[in-house]
């Protein structure tokens, strides 16, 4: 591991931890998680599918906002490495996707049609529960280094335990309430980059990015300013003012 | 005792064949009598925290239970709507439960001692609860709660069918799976439009997903397909005032 990557992968996991100690908000540490998988890991994208109360998947995190990516996750509730690796509780790791188009007949010609030649699906773990997956995608075939699967578990690792916060991990019925709440922040936060997106005539991921850069600046969780916005109690002319100021007053 | 599989599948079919949005919720909520080991449902429709009626229901039983949270102002499907999350009440006779004193005397009579109530959400809103009566008290085991929880994420569709009258329930798009047909509206991308919507109508997030809904049976879409031609801006929704939207498209495709 060369000293700049050593002191990133460092870094990464001590925000991550800080955050975790600190008090959060699981959409934006789950939005960063996958950030931070694409910039330390050899993936070019990667992604968390959140299981709900009876095993049903959903996209709880993805690196980039393109239309392929998001179908290549959400294909996954039917087939797919994500869901493999979610029901076995075990990772999947394909590093070659044109071997594999008769194990996912659907999910292959879609994964390589958004560019991807390899998938390394690991599981979210907690106990004895298994909470989803991670998906890494790379854009050209061959198999994560020993080292980089290691880090990758870690983070997924740490993603599990964000996800049930303080929850005692024993009780199932717990466990199930807070995914599914977890599950409700993402709604709203995609509902608020719809509304954000279509006032501020921009794209939904410029939308993000202006939530979060006004959440951060004032000290709020991204889900509380996505649920302000999306009750009105928020007027996304004050979203869209303050990032312009924020760009206006860079160096 | 029923497994996770058997639970979706049961419940995901219960709506199968309905006529209508009243049929639907009440194949619904026989179904959770029949799958979640309960001895009754109801599914109510709630609006500015008040109760608007009961929707659908298991039985005579659980409609009366239902209709007097209403009557008396008070209970746990009024209170699961407020604080948007479940009310599991798993022992009525518990002196200690001293929330609803009229709704509980009640329940007690019509010999049920345990109440579980769970929001329903359309695109986020709270807009009802599913209520889960038991005569026997004690917790929703697993994996009836999990069952629970999405029961209730099912009782959404009928409630959608009501705000978008015109949908034919028979010919959704979807199949006739439940599951399938939530499965249609739970993307990330119809998050989105629901919320571009609600920006360009002006109008609440259970509207907006209402609209999309119909836009997409009305014009044999799917709703991700109408979700993804709202986000990428090859659709305009427009409100027209009473009548379901109508759309322009500004590039001509």
């Amino acid at each position: 591991m060369s000293a700049d990557r050593e002191s990133e992968v460092t870094q990464a996991l001590l925000g991550l931890a800080s955050s975790l100690v600190n008090g959060y908000d699981v959409v934006d540490l789950l939005d960063d998680l996958v950030a931070d998988c694409t910039r330390l890991l050899d993936v070019a994208s990667a992604g968390l599918l959140l299981s709900d109360g009876l095993g049903v998947l959903h996209v709880m995190a993805a690196s980039s906002e393109a239309t392929r990516l998001l179908e290549v996750f959400q294909l996954q509730r039917a087939e797919g490495p994500c869901r493999d690796c979610f029901h076995a509780g075990e990772p999947v790791t394909v590093p070659d996707l044109a071997e594999a188009a008769d194990r996912w007949p659907q999910f292959v010609p879609a994964a390589q049609a958004a560019g991807f030649a390899s998938v390394h699906a690991l599981p979210m773990r907690l106990r004895e529960n298994t909470l989803g997956a991670m998906g890494l995608f790379g854009d050209t075939p061959g198999p994560l280094t020993e080292r980089d699967l290691t880090l990758a578990q870690a983070l997924a690792d740490v993603a599990s335990v964000a996800l049930v916060q303080d929850k005692a991990v024993n009780d199932r019925g717990a466990v199930v309430e807070q995914l599914q709440i977890a599950l409700n922040s993402r709604v709203v936060l995609e509902q608020a980059k719809g509304v954000v997106a279509h006032i501020g005539d921009m794209d939904t991921g410029q939308a993000f990015v202006a939530l979060r850069r006004y959440a951060r600046d004032h000290n709020q969780r991204l889900t509380a300013v996505a649920q302000a916005v999306v009750s009105r109690a928020l007027p996304v002319q004050l979203v869209l003012e303050h990032v312009l100021q924020a760009e206006t007053d860079l160096p | 005792m029923h497994g996770s599989d058997e639970l979706r599948e049961g419940l995901g079919s219960a709506m199968t064949g309905a006529g209508t949005p009243l049929d639907a919720a009440n194949q619904l909520c026989r179904a959770c009598v029949e799958f979640l080991d309960v001895d009754g449902a109801s599914v109510s429709l709630i609006h500015d925290g008040a109760s608007r009626g009961t929707f659908g229901s298991s039985g005579r039983m659980s409609r009366r239970l239902d209709e007097l949270q209403f009557t008396y102002g008070e209970g746990p499907c009024l209170d699961a709507v407020r604080a948007g999350g479940p009310v599991l009440v798993d022992d009525l006779n518990d002196v200690a439960e001293v929330r609803w004193p009229a709704f509980r005397d009640a329940a007690l009579d019509a010999g049920i001692s345990a109440v579980f109530a769970l929001p329903v959400l359309i695109a986020s809103a709270h807009v009802g609860a599913l209520d889960l009566y038991n005569r026997r008290p004690g917790p929703l085991a697993h994996p009836m709660l999990a069952g629970a929880l999405l029961a209730a994420e099912l009782a959404a569709l009928p409630l959608l069918d009501l705000m978008t009258a015109h949908v034919d329930w028979d010919s959704a798009a979807q199949g006739d799976d439940g599951w399938e047909q939530l499965a249609s509206l739970e993307r990330v991308e119809v998050y989105q439009a629901t919320g571009m919507l609600m920006a360009a109508l002006n109008v609440s997030p259970s509207e907006a997903l209402a609209r999309l809904r119909g836009f997409a049976y009305a014009h044999s879409m799917t709703a991700s397909e109408v979700a993804w031609a709202i986000v990428e801006r090859r659709l305009t929704l427009h409100s027209d005032g009473t009548g379901p939207a109508r759309h322009t498209t500004e590039d001509g495709t």
